[in-house]
């Protein structure tokens, strides 16, 4: 009886972990699924951006020993740069229903990115300052870290000023109008280039935060980071239904979790081939995932 | 010598690697597993060859049935999703099938010498043409060989009806339906095709680099995989050739005295290129265009 407490409190404290870590999910599912609802397209390069943005972060903390705060400013702003700058090269003058053109050309971007990291840090990891590492909290058996609440808490902030701009102000309001029909919000003198600009800036802010935040959770950053980051960013886009800001984040505190518990039950090697079987068994029982419409375009 | 006959093998083994992702993008779906089906075929016949001891041949064969069943069965719930999701569930495919391949310990002891792939280590000793005396020659020959085959089975299947059908899900697929094509059919019959290619691309490479290794079948290698037919259009077989010659030939092997900027400046190539050329270099655009050239300055000889 005592075995199955003790495997139930550590299973549990496993899921939660997770939970907590799985905002980082969220916030890059967010991006693309802000991304994908803006343009129907998606953007391969946009967890490559969001690392980059943590790295110009992490430079600027060597460079000028700034406060923490100033490294998730940094970072944020930074990867919305980079998010207008992968805008302007893969997608501004790609013809508008080339969607594998655009894709394709943001595969490019991600090559390029991640060469460019790999070769100004050498493809050593570098050392991230985590934040309230030492903080922690018993709630009964159960403890909780305080960087990884740390994380959640600036999640939850992100997600809510992005909702906050999405459906009160006039530029969230464009962005939904232009999602929802081009050529009408066209007709009502909203330019399509500068709203979707503005959206990769903002998908990019948030990419920023996320980047920032998986570095402060794990204590390194690295190159390797950028593969797995996409990769189940899109998982997480493609189980909470493309288009859909609700799914995004219920999709990534649930992968978050999983792959936490699937990391307790069978080790950190096959940790990610779960979580992508997780993808299969998606596509095949709901291939629009949770929160999805049926897709009518490709 | 060795060092081209290494070119030419590496340019034959991702020609058909590229024609694999070919014969998917005709029918308009962009699939990122092919790097995923190149190390199932590459890991098969190693086995059979290496823990079965098979003949290369029959090993060849079987692992190109096992990587076309694959694609079939990935095909069918793959394909329920269109576009831009199919890109996601290949690419999901193709790291799930690397992390397998990682996590895969499978050693047998063989005449006193331990083999078969082990894990993150790698699956090494895979030394066919060595024990069998095969000379460089005859391997680059054996794998050309396969080359002109595909490349000639291809090419003919355009000609027929079957190119058509394949090019009219491309273009249109609700139109290709409206005139009784079972789009599904087609698409799953492109996937189990594409996979058979990568395959055979795959069981060549293992024994030609004599050494398995999951990171070679990154999303790196499904990205070359694609780009080579989207960089050579698909009006022909040939502009995938011409593709990975340039890539291979002049991008990778001439330009090695830039060292590793040039994986930088395979990231830029195909930006550049998606922006200038969204239907691959050698569109019909690009095509007419030299046809004209040449046939001017035919004209021009002959006058």
């Amino acid at each position: 009886m005592d075995d199955f407490w003790f495997e139930f409190v550590e299973i549990t404290q496993s899921i939660g972990d997770g939970f907590l870590y799985g905002s980082t999910y969220a916030l890059i599912g967010i991006g693309f699924t802000l991304i994908f609802g803006a343009m129907g397209k998606l953007n391969i390069a946009y967890a490559a951006t969001a690392i980059a943005g943590a790295y110009s972060s992490l430079a600027i903390f060597t460079l000028f020993d700034v406060s923490l705060v100033i490294i998730f400013i940094v970072s944020a702003i930074s990867a919305a740069i980079l998010g207008y700058l992968v805008y302007l090269t893969c997608f501004r003058f790609i013809p508008v229903h080339n969607h594998l053109a655009a894709l394709m050309a943001s595969v490019g971007g991600l090559f390029f990115i991640d060469e460019v990291i790999v070769h100004a840090t050498r493809g050593s990891p570098l050392n991230f300052p985590s934040m309230f590492s030492e903080a922690y909290f018993e709630v009964g058996p159960y403890g909780i870290r305080g960087d990884l609440l740390f994380v959640f808490v600036i999640g939850l902030i992100s997600t809510g000023v992005l909702l906050y701009v999405l459906f009160r102000t006039r530029l969230g309001l464009a962005t939904r109008a232009v999602a929802q029909q081009d050529v009408a919000a066209r007709l009502c003198g909203m330019s399509i280039h500068s709203t979707n600009s503005a959206t990769f800036a903002v998908a990019g802010l948030l990419g920023g935060i996320a980047g920032a935040m998986t570095a402060a959770a794990v204590g390194i950053l690295s190159p390797v980071m950028m593969l797995p980051l996409t990769i189940k960013g899109l998982i997480v886009t493609v189980i909470g239904g493309l288009g859909s800001i609700p799914g995004a984040i219920i999709a990534g505190l649930f992968v978050g979790s999983f792959e936490n518990v699937v990391m307790y039950v069978r080790g950190i090697d096959e940790r990610d081939m779960y979580v992508v079987a997780l993808l299969f068994i998606f596509l095949i029982f709901r291939p629009n995932g949770l929160f999805g419409k049926t897709i009518t375009r490709d | 010598m060795d060092y081209y006959l290494n070119l030419i093998n590496t340019i034959g083994i991702h020609t058909l690697l590229g024609l694999s992702a070919y014969i998917l993008l005709l029918t308009g779906q962009l699939s990122l597993a092919q790097a995923g089906f190149f190390a199932v075929g590459a890991y098969s016949a190693a086995v059979l060859t290496v823990i079965f001891g098979w003949n290369i041949l029959p090993a060849i064969g079987l692992a190109m049935l096992i990587t076309g069943f694959l694609a079939f069965l990935v095909g069918f719930p793959a394909l329920r999703v269109r576009g831009l999701m199919l890109v996601v569930a290949t690419l999901a495919f193709g790291e799930f099938v690397r992390m397998f391949f990682y996590n895969l310990k499978w050693r047998v002891t063989h005449d006193g010498v331990e083999v078969g792939p082990d894990g993150t280590m790698g699956f090494s000793e895979i030394r066919y043409f060595a024990e069998h005396g095969w000379t460089s020659w005859e391997v680059t020959s054996l794998i050309w060989i396969f080359v002109i085959i595909v490349m000639a089975l291809i090419w003919w299947a355009d000609q027929t009806r079957s190119g058509a059908v394949l090019r009219a899900v491309g273009e249109d697929e609700l139109a290709a339906g409206t005139i009784g094509i079972d789009v599904t059919v087609v698409k799953v019959a492109a996937m189990t095709a594409g996979g058979i290619i990568a395959g055979l691309a795959g069981s060549l490479y293992a024994h030609q680099i004599t050494m398995l290794d999951h990171h070679a079948f990154t999303v790196l290698l499904a990205t070359f995989a694609i780009a080579y037919p989207i960089l050579g259009g698909v009006s022909n077989v040939f502009g995938t050739l011409v593709a990975v010659i340039f890539i291979q030939g002049l991008l990778v092997e001439g330009l090695r005295f830039l060292g590793d900027w040039r994986m930088l400046l395979f990231g830029a190539l195909i930006v550049v290129v998606m922006n200038l050329k969204p239907r691959g270099l050698f569109d019909s655009q690009t095509l007419q265009w030299i046809k004209n050239v040449l046939r001017l300055r035919f004209f021009r000889r002959l006058s």
